[in-house]
């Protein structure tokens, strides 16, 4: 059985529109007038039981909205979702018991207290025996690297120790599944970095499925095996990440330096020039419209080489190519 | 270290069956961290019930004038002394009570209910448990610092009884005054501004619920309509049984709370399923 399965989900939310003004707030008032926002427009994806799936897409995606159904606070305008076997907008509670959520704009620790202390009441939440509660918070507090934290009020803590300390909280319940919306909001790299890690870890030891969302291309490439692109509330893409980075890193940028002058006019078939100087030249190529080896026959022949960079784009690159692709 | 979690909690396929026990033990809980949450701050907590030594101090000064202009030992069977431990108890009350309504409105307002909502509890016993945790530690201090000041001014409080009779009975007025704050708090998923309901129920409270003046005071009339309505049961009735904590006043102050408790916890449940159902549709 699927962990997640979502089909043909629709969310288009209703807004109140207002002119500047006090005369557009009496008329509001008087005669309130609707836009409608498509948040979601027809999405469909399987989530297997233990997987770790990327969901990425820029601001206003619909990425969230998505997340807000399937852990089922907010109510689909048509299309199914099963979590776990659950329809969340209709079994809520009982979903609660089995999935865990993190929203990274979204605190869930009590800001004045030790994060320890929230760890006890979410316990209580979940109807965790107090054994089996204190077992669990070791276990986790090990596991992230926390215990040294627990026991400091949540607002003492940096952003980093405290997102660690939040995914712990959200996994106190032993879910199944843990839906993270931006878990690594704001984060720095070697923060970033020690999240991954720990939710790997997580996902190795327990089996967790995590669906996790984000910004940050390093997320998705070094955690999940697959990931689905939103654009305007539309999957625009979605493959393994080993075959995201096969299929669109055949993108080569050559910068070159040679010991004397270039001919002017230097050009090579097939390749694209960026820049030619006189001693140098920065050009571009496609591996599977052009091969490698004319390309750098061609260079060693034009003249005497000092150096030769080559460089693929990063992930960042073909995901904005990607949204480009899907603007137009 | 796998084989060890794994069967640490929930295995696969476990049908919950909570336990009243468990379900009990989830409220406490919530209470409890509430409570935690105000010891955080103690200057602050002290700070606020100093309030109630300024409001004693112009009570005194207004009711010995009155007290000494008519000459009489009581008033409605009220002596002065008991005037102003019924108002300690009235103030006590009235301070200590935390205003929920705000809460509730803001986070239907900012959509962060819906955050509240995917764990595994009813958001109304939550807010009411987290109000409980937030209130004794103040309903404590208003306590130990006005009787300490009423004392010094007209002698000793009422015996036991009265303490046992008067906190059974504040436990009710905050479960009435929540049920009040959740109504107005709730009444955000409709109109846009709360604040003229928050207003109006403050003002009903201060004028008929009895925290300026003991009900006994009012013309007949006016006793009559205050007496029927839900505001004094929150303030005056827990208040007077302070001073006067007989098994008959007990009864009554018991009976009129389970009524308007049964009323207006009723018309706040049927709200919030309907409110609950349309928040989920509209989204945060
Ligand atoms: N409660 C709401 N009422 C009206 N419109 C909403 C509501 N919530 C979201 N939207 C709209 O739905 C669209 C999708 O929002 P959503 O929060 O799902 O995006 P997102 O992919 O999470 O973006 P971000 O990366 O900025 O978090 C946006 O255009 C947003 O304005
Ligand atoms: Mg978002």
């Amino acid at each position: 059985m699927n962990a997640i399965s979502v089909r043909n989900l629709r969310k288009t939310f209703q807004t109140k529109r207002k002119a500047a003004g006090l005369r557009g707030s009496l008329r509001a008032l008087w005669k309130p007038a609707f836009q409608d926002v498509e948040a979601v427009r027809g999405i469909s994806f399987e989530m297997e039981a233990g997987e770790l799936l990327g969901f990425i897409g820029p601001n206003g995606a619909g990425k969230s909205t998505t997340i807000k159904i399937l852990t089922g606070i907010l109510h689909p305008s048509s299309g199914e979702a099963a979590v776990l076997g659950y329809v969340p907008w209709q079994e809520r509670q009982a979903l609660a018991f089995q999935i865990g959520s993190v929203f990274g704009q979204r605190p869930q620790l009590w800001y004045h207290l030790p994060a320890v202390d929230t760890f006890y009441l979410f316990g209580k939440i979940y109807e965790l025996d107090d054994g089996s509660l204190k077992r669990r918070i070791s276990f986790l507090a090990e596991a992230f690297e926390i215990e040294e934290l627990l026991e400091t009020p949540v607002r003492k803590l940096s952003l980093g120790q405290r997102m660690r300390c939040e995914v712990a909280a959200s996994l106190l319940h032993k879910p199944r599944v843990l839906l993270l919306d931006e878990p690594s909001i704001g984060l720095d790299v070697v923060a970033k970095q020690r999240l991954r890690m720990t939710i790997q870890r997580m996902n190795e030891l327990e089996g967790v499925g995590v669906l996790l969302t984000s910004h940050d291309a390093g997320d998705i490439e070094t955690l999940c095996r697959r990931v689905i692109i939103v654009n305007h509330g539309e999957i625009v893409y979605r493959d393994k990440v080993s075959a995201l980075k096969r299929r669109y890193l055949t993108v080569k940028t050559v910068d070159v330096r040679y010991n004397e002058q270039l001919a002017p006019d230097f050009r090579l078939p097939g390749v694209e020039m960026l820049k030619v100087g006189r001693y140098g030249a920065k050009m571009r190529f496609d591996t599977r419209i052009t091969p490698v080896e004319p390309v750098i026959s061609g260079l060693a022949a034009a003249g005497s080489l000092a150096d030769v960079t080559v460089s693929e784009p990063s992930l960042e690159d073909v995901i904005s190519a990607i949204y480009a692709r899907t603007e137009a | 270290m796998r084989t060890k979690e794994a069967n640490v909690l929930y295995p696969e396929g476990r049908v919950r069956d909570p336990s009243a026990a468990a379900v009990a033990g989830k409220y406490w809980a919530i209470f409890r961290t509430q409570l935690l949450n105000s010891l955080a701050y103690p200057i602050d907590l002290l700070g606020r019930s100093l309030l109630i030594i300024l409001f004693m101090w112009i009570f005194m000064n207004l009711w010995r004038v009155t007290y000494g202009a008519t000459g009489a030992r009581s008033i409605a069977g009220l002596t002065l002394a008991d005037t102003m431990w019924y108002l300690m108890m009235a103030e006590a009350v009235m301070l200590s009570k935390r205003d929920l309504s705000e809460t509730i409105s803001e986070q239907v307002k900012d959509g962060s209910v819906a955050y509240l909502l995917n764990k595994p509890f009813n958001f109304i016993l939550y807010h009411f448990a987290a109000g409980l945790g937030g209130s004794v530690l103040a309903f404590g201090g208003n306590l130990i610092i006005g009787t300490a000041v009423v004392w010094l001014m007209v002698g000793p409080p009422p015996g036991m009884t009265g303490w046992i009779f008067a906190g059974a009975a504040v436990a009710l007025s905050w479960l009435l005054d929540f049920c009040f704050s959740a109504l107005i708090g709730l009444s955000a998923f409709v109109v846009e501004e709360t604040n003229a309901f928050r207003w109006i129920y403050q003002k009903f409270l201060l004028l008929l619920g009895g925290v300026l003046i003991p009900l006994d005071f009012f013309p007949a009339w006016l006793q009559t309509v205050s007496l029927n309505l839900p505001f004094a049961w929150i303030i005056y009735g827990p208040a007077r049984l302070f001073v006067d904590p007989s098994l008959a006043r007990l009864g009554r102050v018991f009976l009129q709370q389970g009524i308007w408790l049964a009323v207006v916890g009723g018309i706040v449940w049927f709200i919030y399923r309907r409110a609950a159902a349309r928040l989920v549709i509209n989204g945060g």
